[in-house]
């Protein structure tokens, strides 16, 4: 279920629920306004509680009732801890996913310890659907900066421009679960398209994730990810030259549309001798994963020995 | 002026007392019972509903003592200020305009790169390393939402002294509703929409000035001029939080005015300067100076 109410009409971008004002332009959003009033009226406040009349408290953050102690809630500003509006179903089953798993810790190769396969304990599989914020919006960007195109005697030479770009289904990462590298390592493994109501979920019986951050924290996490993506594409032949330095952009959002979407992963512990270690599978994508793994130090220590050796061998050879 | 200059009398709902509201008030307390009232008065074009109120989040306590520590570090200031006690604390809704528009702004500027020459002395025949700029003519175009731009409505406090302790936190608005300011003060606007749309697009244009002046690269800027053209602008009646202290320290003089923010507890005002002070570190200073080239001389 979308939470977006409406468009602003300055910029065109979705609001949200509980917003006051257009988070992209801040045009105020006028809905639930009272109308206008037709006559002079005088109104005091009662609790509700014992009749007496209420003022709004600053250490309470409401109106409370000087002589009960009650406290009348006003419509406040929230900043709410939001929930995935959509999810990306599994693809593949649990047990396929048990077997990508043991296949990865075969295929791992010979630096990593012989009993690795057959000693490693897996802990726990998960199915989760870690959360993200996607994102599309059109941006006019107004850039400048130094690069060395141009110059005479200095190093650098200035140069400015405005160049419209489209962002389309942009994954932001909200995760607590993952790194922010890990996700953006899945993130190509998932087709957006399939995304469906949580209700329409079934198997397997996942946990999302709870989005952790909250709603304005990710909005500025979105920001600096457009910015970032937009800095990007500008050093991809927008700028001229190769250098660049002093690099400043001015973004004017419009038709931003944000959704959060419950991503599908599997997530499997697993623990060889003593220490813990993670293996994560895409949902979608049985060949995407990542993960990490203990190292044979015997073996690596042996092969640069044996390197050595051979090294000091030639020379032997060369110099005798 | 922007407000219709009737008071008004409204019987107390607690007590039946009669209440006579000041013109330009939007709320008010009555003296016998201490019950407060908000008062609702249809919309002009002038007078219009308030959009927005920044909630009070400060105490009386919490704002005393701001004032308290602010007064403490103003060193300069006369002893008896740095140690008074205020002689009125008032809590009160001011009202501002909140403004925002697209902003589209051409500018050109001059901006200097900066390179180091060698020069050799015509006379001593020395190598020197200079540094030298090179100046490149820049001209383009910015466009951005400009959002958060407060300006006073009201005649009592101009909107520098409004300026000294924002930035407000807007997102933390509440829509506004009697309830939100029952048993403060809150003041009705007392400045035109139009006059204060002007003073808002002033501030809205220097706030493009130091976004270019940021924007630009290289390592000089001079001769910037631009052109703003602003779109889609609006112009919203919010109700901002103030605590007001008035600090007398001499009985001849006017008390002075200190403001703190409702909402962040930042403090503004003008401290006056003890010239007392003044005059006795910049003779201690002088007598330091003098002490030592004497001895200079001696030695």
């Amino acid at each position: 279920v979308s939470e977006t109410t409406a468009e602003c009409s300055r910029c065109a971008s979705a609001r949200e629920r509980g917003d006051h004002r257009c988070p992209v332009c801040g045009l105020a959003n006028l809905e639930g306004v009272r109308e206008d009033l037709p006559v002079t009226s005088v109104e005091v406040l009662r609790c509700e509680g014992c009749g007496a009349a209420m003022s709004y408290s600053a250490s309470a953050g409401a109106p409370s009732c000087a002589f009960c102690g009650s406290v009348l809630h006003l419509e406040t500003f929230d900043d709410p801890l939001e929930q995935a509006d959509a999810l990306l179903p599994f693809t593949f089953s649990r047990s396929r996913a048990e077997e990508l798993f043991r296949g990865w810790l075969d295929s791992l190769g010979w630096f990593r310890p012989s009993d690795l396969s057959s000693t490693s304990r897996l802990e726990s599989l998960q199915a989760l659907w870690w959360v993200g914020w996607t994102f599309s919006t059109e941006a006019l960007v107004s850039w400048a900066a130094d690069s060395d195109v141009g110059t005479g005697r200095a190093d650098w030479a200035p140069h400015v421009g405005r160049t419209e770009m489209a962002f389309e289904d942009v994954v932001a990462p909200a995760s607590r679960g993952l790194s922010e590298a890990e996700a953006l390592h899945l993130i190509d493994s998932y087709d957006l398209s399939s995304a469906a109501s949580p209700e329409s979920m079934t198997e397997p019986e996942g946990v999302v994730e709870r989005f952790e951050v909250r709603r304005s924290q990710a909005r500025r996490h979105v920001t600096a990810m457009i910015e970032r993506l937009t800095l990007e594409r500008l050093h991809q032949g927008v700028i001229p030259g190769r250098r660049f330095r002093n690099e400043s952009i001015e973004v004017l959002a419009r038709r931003l549309v944000t959704r959060r979407l419950g991503f599908p992963a599997w997530m499997f512990a697993y623990r060889y001798r003593g220490t813990a270690y993670r293996f994560v599978i895409s949902g979608q994508d049985p060949e995407c994963r990542l993960g990490d793994a203990p190292i044979s130090v015997g073996k690596i220590a042996l092969t640069v020995t044996a390197g050595l050796a051979a090294l000091l061998g030639l020379l032997a050879v060369l110099v005798l | 002026m922007a407000a219709n200059p009737d008071h008004l009398e409204v019987r107390c709902e607690s007590c039946g007392a009669t209440l006579r509201i000041e013109p330009l008030m939007r709320t008010s307390r009555c003296p016998y019972c201490d019950s407060p009232a908000v008062v609702d008065r249809p919309a002009t074009e002038d007078r219009p509903d308030p959009v927005f109120v920044i909630p009070f989040t400060v105490d009386r306590a919490a704002a005393a003592a701001a004032i308290r520590s602010w007064l403490h570090n103003r060193r300069m200031a006369p002893t008896a200020l740095r140690r008074a006690r205020p002689e009125q604390v008032t809590g009160v809704y001011l009202p501002g305009y909140l403004y925002s528009a697209t902003a589209d702004s051409m500018y050109s500027a001059v901006v200097g790169e900066a390179y180091t020459a060698t020069r050799v002395d015509p006379r001593s025949k020395k190598v020197r390393r200079v540094r030298r700029i090179e100046y490149h003519d820049v001209r383009g175009d910015h466009a951005c939402h400009l959002k958060d731009v407060v300006v006073t409505a009201s005649t009592g406090i101009p909107n520098d002294e409004i300026e000294a302790v924002e930035p407000f936190d807007l997102e933390a608005v509440l829509r506004y509703s009697p309830a939100a300011v029952a048993g403060w003060v809150s003041e009705e606007p007392s400045l035109g929409a139009d006059e204060c749309l002007a003073t808002a697009r002033d501030e809205a244009r220097a706030r493009i000035d130091g976004r270019l002046r940021r924007f630009l690269p290289g390592d000089t800027l001079r001769s910037l001029k631009h052109h703003v053209r602003f779109t889609a602008e609006s112009l919203d009646l919010v109700l901002l939080p103030l605590w007001v202290f008035a600090i007398r320290h001499r009985p001849d003089r006017e008390p002075i005015r200190l403001l703190v923010n409702g909402q962040t507890g930042a403090v503004a005002g003008e401290a006056p300067v003890s010239w007392a002070k003044v005059a006795a570190i910049a003779a201690v200073v002088l007598a330091t100076i003098g002490a030592g080239a004497l001895l200079g001389w001696l030695l």
